[in-house]
């Protein structure tokens, strides 16, 4: 089942609001210690639940064309991602949190693309890296290359820049950590 | 019984998108069928609508862990139909950045196979410091780290920049420290050893055969390097040996690679003792070209890959028609040859000791 990226959040309050139906139910009177205890419960988990997930940010190994390259310097001892929390690249989208594309989409590469999107669970975040993953770059004249991966799927982060420096996906993340935080509106 | 199954489509260490269809008898490979096309983008095609010197940045996209080669290439193509010299200082200077290239390819390639056959993540992270070194030198010269259009008709974009020999040597003598500990690193591995030797062979005649070209075809013990047969620019007088290795497995490709890492150090060393005073600035970009002397030029070059032959029918003002042999697309046609009856996991250290670059491939 796919949950949206709010009813993750409302999970919290459905579940205290479960207990208070069964404890009306059975006729156990909420204790005023206990009722804000859950209430403490709740704010911590909320806050714990949104700083693990914008600090362990799994980006998914993926490198479609040139860019790719960099994504290898993104994570080589310069720049050095895991002090981010942009840990290890994973092999496969169920285990990771961030797509990042990095290089030019063609048309026989969509179905792939997508499907691969699909299997990632559920907070799941974008990053079109490079102007061939934006706007179809030096390509877009080319028969066989879209223009842009937003025409495919939703994208959090654009980066500009043929390739961009490996620095800058690494201020791609600090972006989407403060979206995730939601000081960045969309 | 026969199990077909499906890889991909992604490279195992992400040099672009390609799909394979292996049949397996239990644990032994009977068929391997490459399916290429996913980075397909009709660079060819393009190119004839762009006038000349607005082509090399497609072209670096072709081979995009050694942009610089096919640049080069390129240029030289163009250089071939108009008739142009060049300048001598400028050819000193091609020469260094080419072999500065080749050994951060070879770098990124040995930093990508460790990781495939067996996750040597260590030497990952080496070979990717060495090679950000490489690649500083090269943004000093050219301003971009990994897409550099410095060639111009006849010279470069930019001369050096003052202090750049000086820099070269560090890195050079760095370098030439470094590569024999990852030599000692690796061959003395039983784990390296067990997958890399006797894995893979490629027998001379079927090398001949298949066409390939490069390491691969020096690892089977053919001498053939474009540097050293038909030589260009200033290579006749760098005292260049190919190197050649008889036995025709993963690990041979891989000595082969190791020896040519050396080779390009001790030549960018010796070049920049020779490098001549003058100027090596090329026409400017903006220049329309004058009418084509001759109609088809055919220049063929030794990118890390293999040779890469430019065949360009030139018009007055944009290319008529540009055809590219590029090595790795028939390099990876030797894959289906190589797998039988060989193992399943063993297909990804073939893969990755034929060093394939998809974008090349599909073009």
């Amino acid at each position: 089942m796919d949950y949206t990226e709010e009813e993750f959040l409302n999970a919290e309050q459905e579940m205290s609001r479960l207990t208070s139906q069964s404890m009306q139910k059975y006729g156990i009177k909420p204790n005023v210690l206990f009722g804000k205890l859950s209430d403490i419960t709740a704010a911590i988990s909320k806050g714990v639940v949104q700083w693990s997930r914008r600090s362990s940010l799994w980006p998914m190994q993926f490198g479609l064309a040139c860019c790719a390259m960099e994504l290898f310097d993104f994570g080589s001892p310069r720049i050095d991602a895991e002090r981010g929390g942009y840990l290890l690249f994973r092999g496969t989208p169920r285990q990771s949190d961030v797509m990042i594309v990095a290089g030019w989409i063609t048309k026989s590469m969509i179905p792939e693309i997508k499907r691969m999107y699909e299997q990632m669970l559920s907070p799941k975040y974008v990053i079109s890296y490079g102007e061939c993953a934006t706007c179809g770059g030096p390509w877009w004249e080319s028969y066989n290359i879209i223009k842009g991966i937003d025409q495919v799927m939703p994208v959090d982060v654009y980066v500009a820049g043929c390739p961009p420096k490996p620095e800058n996906l690494f201020t791609a993340f600090l972006k989407l950590q403060n979206k995730i935080d939601g000081k960045i509106e969309d | 019984m026969v199990t077909r199954i499906n890889v991909g489509p992604i490279h195992p260490s992400t040099h672009g998108v390609l799909r394979l269809v292996v049949d397996v008898d239990g644990d032994t490979i009977q068929s391997v069928e490459p399916h290429v096309g996913f980075l397909h983008r009709g660079v060819e095609k393009l190119v004839e609508n762009r006038m000349y010197m607005q082509s090399p940045t497609y072209m670096e996209k072709l081979d995009y862990i050694a942009p610089l080669a096919y640049d080069e290439a390129y240029v030289a193509a163009v250089e071939a139909a108009q008739g142009a010299e060049v300048k001598e200082r400028a050819q000193y200077i091609r020469v260094i950045l080419l072999e500065l290239q080749r050994v951060a390819s070879h770098l990124l390639w040995l930093g990508t196979l460790a990781n495939d056959i067996g996750n040597f993540f260590t030497l990952f992270m080496w070979c990717f410091r060495d090679r950000d070194l490489v690649l500083r030198l090269l943004e000093d010269v050219s301003g971009s780290r990994m897409f550099y259009v410095n060639m111009r008709i006849g010279g470069l974009k930019s001369d050096i920049p003052a202090g750049f020999e000086e820099k070269t040597l560090e890195v050079v003598s760095y370098l030439e420290k470094r590569i024999p500990e990852y030599e000692k690193f690796l061959e003395k591995n039983p784990v390296f050893l067990e997958r890399m030797k006797k894995v893979g062979v490629l027998k001379r005649d079927a090398a001949i055969e298949l066409g390939v070209t490069g390491p691969v075809l020096r690892g089977s013990g053919i001498g053939w390097d474009t540097r050293k047969d038909k030589p260009y620019y200033v290579y006749d007088k760098l005292h260049f040996s190919p190197q050649i290795r008889d036995e025709g497995d993963c690990f041979a490709r891989y000595k082969v690679r190791m020896l040519e890492i050396k080779e390009s150090l001790r030549m960018v060393r010796y070049a920049v003792k020779l490098l001549p005073g003058g100027d090596a600035i090329g026409l400017p970009i903006k220049l329309i070209m004058p009418a084509a002397k001759n109609r088809i030029s055919k220049v063929s070059r030794e990118t890390p890959r293999g040779e890469a032959l430019m065949y360009l029918v030139a018009d007055p003002q944009r290319p008529y028609r540009l055809a590219i042999r590029a090595p790795a697309f028939i390099n990876l046609f030797a894959l289906s040859e190589l797998c039988k009856g060989e193992r399943f996991a063993d297909m990804f250290a073939i893969l990755g000791s034929l060093d394939v670059v998809m974008a090349d491939v599909d073009r």
